[in-house]
């Protein structure tokens, strides 16, 4: 935790901060929640992330995105702070996720599946599942996805906020992004809304 | 999967995040999906799933206890 010194800002820039970041505390607490993956560790990143960005406001330059510099923030200190507590889930390996294809899982079950508006099964899966999923994921993966599918950052932003080149922050979030649909198709066919070929009816 | 399936998957993927693609790309992303079922159908889904994503957004709100513990922290300082 940042330790709570003076810091450098006009009264203005303070009630500034403060009446700019206070709507980003909620996808800031909800991103933090998805990372560590407990309430206590998401509160104690929270405030440490908006410390270190008050005490350094006024590096931040007026007009741009603040929502972004407040996530390259957290995922700094996250770098820094949390992930040495973290036990990490399970690596997925990159061949195995590459080669996932929903399309031919489902398909393979059903030649007679078709992707129409009627035959979304993923949908209803509960939302519990979809953190379940997420959490599951390898960090890198986990991160991307939260900052592209739940946040909506454009893949510069995001670039911006990981600290890598965009290439990487493409390939991060494809791999997620697949890891991701094996899982909750796994998840869909435990909760019997995929029927599994070994337990599959014949269709009439 | 043909290669150029695969290539064209991965443009579409871009179009799909509202990244910026030149008319011409766009054309051929969408002429493509128009003539070919299979990429037709795995671009629906791979929209669908990431939809399915984006539900979490607004899902867990910051507790009004931390919310308060910041601002009194942030005005003590």
């Amino acid at each position: 935790m940042a330790e709570p010194t003076a810091v450098n800002l006009s009264s203005a820039d303070k009630d500034r901060f403060v009446e700019d970041a206070a709507p980003l505390l909620d996808p800031l607490y909800s991103a933090a929640l998805r990372m560590t993956r407990n309430p206590a560790d998401a509160e104690d990143l929270v405030q440490d992330t908006m410390l270190r960005a008050y005490r350094s406001f006024d590096r931040f330059e007026p007009g741009t995105n603040l929502k972004a510099w407040l996530f390259r923030i957290m995922t700094n200190a996250y770098i820094n702070i949390y992930r040495k507590r973290q036990r990490e889930p399970q690596q997925i390996s990159q061949e195995e996720v590459e080669d996932f294809d929903l399309y031919q899982e489902l398909k393979s079950h059903d030649p007679q599946w078709e992707a129409t508006p009627e035959n979304i099964v993923l949908d209803r899966l509960l939302d519990a599942d979809i953190v379940s999923a997420i959490e599951d994921l390898p960090e890198q993966f986990r991160f991307a996805v939260i900052l592209s599918d739940v946040e909506g950052f454009t893949y510069a932003e995001m670039a911006e906020i990981m600290d890598v080149p965009m290439g990487t922050v493409m390939s991060r979030l494809h791999r997620g992004r697949k890891a991701l649909q094996k899982r909750l198709l796994q998840l869909a066919r435990e909760r019997g809304i995929v029927k599994d070929q070994s337990k599959q009816q014949p269709t009439t | 999967m043909k290669e150029h399936c695969r290539q064209i998957l991965q443009e579409a993927s871009l179009f799909m995040d509202r990244e910026q693609l030149s008319p011409t790309e766009r054309a051929h992303i969408q002429q493509h999906l128009e003539e070919c079922k299979p990429c037709y159908e795995r671009y629906g889904l791979e929209t669908q799933a990431t939809a399915l994503i984006s539900r979490l957004r607004g899902h867990d709100p910051c507790p009004d206890k931390l919310r308060s513990q910041i601002g009194d922290l942030l005005r003590s300082i």
